[in-house]
């Protein structure tokens, strides 16, 4: 379902990396492990924080502090610029200037309702734990009401969005294709080590299978 | 080196026993972190961000700034920014879904940035970006012929206004949810390589540098 580009979602640098099929930019955000939150504050300064987000259809939740004046201007309909990147390769080129990566990144421009209904809540605490690692939704305790006085969740709904994605070996100047310097490309994933177990943990409890499903990208 | 005294846009609020200031620990994240969200306030006033490459020379936070550049030749005083860096050492997880966590290790750099125009301060940065990205590569890759410096640019910014947080360590959970049949614990995670793809336009015998077999983050064990 391609969106049209609005004015700041259009990409104006390297524009044939622009991707304005939504299910693109769901892929990223649901992919990246975490995002970045933009905004303008009360004293006109840009701000910036890293927090963790999950999509359920086309909304956007994101996580936040209840005691943190930074998020209560997110839940107060603050407008929004969030980022989320995947890095799948390095790109080596000849020559420096030519050095590129092949990513994918989501931006989602908005303002962010704060959520309150306790059924969406639960829905988003689930989708969350399953954005991080689909299968321990299930698993894991539910949470309680008195959670909720900490932790602040807001939604956002995609709609002005736009993804920007490069794949592909390294374009160098034809005058330089004949340098004695390697170009190439070098594929980057994140993976999982051992699982450690907390030194609390009860006896007799098994490692879940989920814990070895890890993969990003 | 003196610590850095937290700014009210820095002082961590959310978990104040995570907030450290301690330059080192600012200058390790912000080197072996790949690459930073930058974000600004574009022409209508509303918050921009954008995945972007930066590098760390001594103080300055130097961050590839062409898309900001537009919003940049049109403030005399520099341009105000907010860098994001972020890196995720592990998931967390506790018995309850509420508990759960990213051990991760996050850099906000608050601060005015000002266009890259000396030639051959660009020149270095062009060095320090590229082997920011892959330690070695630097030495061997082709300069930027004056052309490719003008047509980039490069922003800089003092790292004086930063502020890491850092999250590290088990779940704690009161002790009626220790009790739970639930495996808790850490999964570690961190970043690794495939095997390289030569450029099918190499020159003929070239080997793949040891840098690219042997690529791994600054500060940590690959």
């Amino acid at each position: 379902m391609p969106a049209s580009p609005t004015a700041r979602t259009r990409v104006h640098r390297h524009p044939e990396r622009g991707d304005y099929d939504l299910t693109t930019v769901h892929r990223v955000l649901d992919e990246a492990l975490t995002c970045t939150v933009a905004w303008v504050d009360e004293e006109g300064q840009p701000r910036a924080l890293p927090t963790i987000q999950a999509r359920i259809d086309d909304t956007l939740y994101l996580h936040g502090s209840r005691g943190a004046r930074a998020w209560k201007a997110v839940a107060a309909g603050a407008e929004l610029c969030v980022v989320a990147t995947v890095i799948d390769e390095l790109v080596l080129a000849r020559t420096s200037p030519h050095h590129s990566m092949n990513y994918r990144s989501a931006v989602v421009y908005g303002r962010a309702r704060e959520v309150t209904d306790r059924d969406e809540l639960y829905a988003v605490a689930a989708a969350i734990t399953r954005h991080v690692l689909p299968g321990r939704e299930d698993d894991a305790i539910v949470p309680g009401d008195d959670d909720w006085r900490e932790t602040l969740i807001v939604a956002m709904p995609i709609d002005e969005a736009s993804a920007k994605v490069r794949t592909g070996p390294p374009v160098d100047d034809a005058e330089v294709l004949d340098a004695d310097v390697w170009a190439g490309t070098l594929p980057l994933r994140t993976v999982a080590g051992s699982p450690t177990p907390a030194p609390d943990l009860k006896g007799g409890i098994p490692e879940p299978p989920y814990l070895q499903e890890f993969r990003r990208p | 080196m003196t610590d850095q005294a937290p700014s009210a846009r820095t002082r961590v609020r959310r978990l104040p026993e995570l907030g450290v200031y301690e330059r080192e620990r600012v200058t390790a994240i912000v080197d072996e972190a790949l690459y930073c969200h930058l974000a600004w306030i574009g022409p209508d006033g509303d918050p921009r961000v954008i995945p972007t490459i930066h590098a760390r020379v001594g103080d300055t936070l130097y961050v590839h700034g062409s898309a900001a550049s537009s919003m940049l030749r049109n403030v005399k005083t520099g341009l105000p920014v907010a860098i994001a860096i972020t890196i995720v050492d592990g998931i967390r997880f506790a018995r309850s879904m509420f508990e759960h966590s990213m051990n991760y290790r996050t850099v906000v750099v608050y601060g005015t940035a000002e266009e890259v125009t000396d030639a051959a301060e660009l020149d270095g940065v062009f060095d320090a970006i590229t082997d920011h990205v892959a330690p070695g590569r630097a030495a061997e890759a082709r300069r930027p012929s004056p052309d490719e410096l003008r047509q980039t640019t490069f922003i800089k910014v003092p790292l004086d206004e930063a502020s890491a947080k850092v999250s590290e360590g088990f779940p704690e959970e009161p002790a009626e949810d220790v009790a739970l049949p639930v495996w808790a614990g850490i999964l570690p995670l961190r970043t690794t390589t495939g095997e390289p793809e030569s450029d099918p336009l190499n020159v003929p015998g070239l080997q793949v540098p040891g840098y690219v077999t042997g690529w791994r983050r600054p500060g940590t064990s690959g």
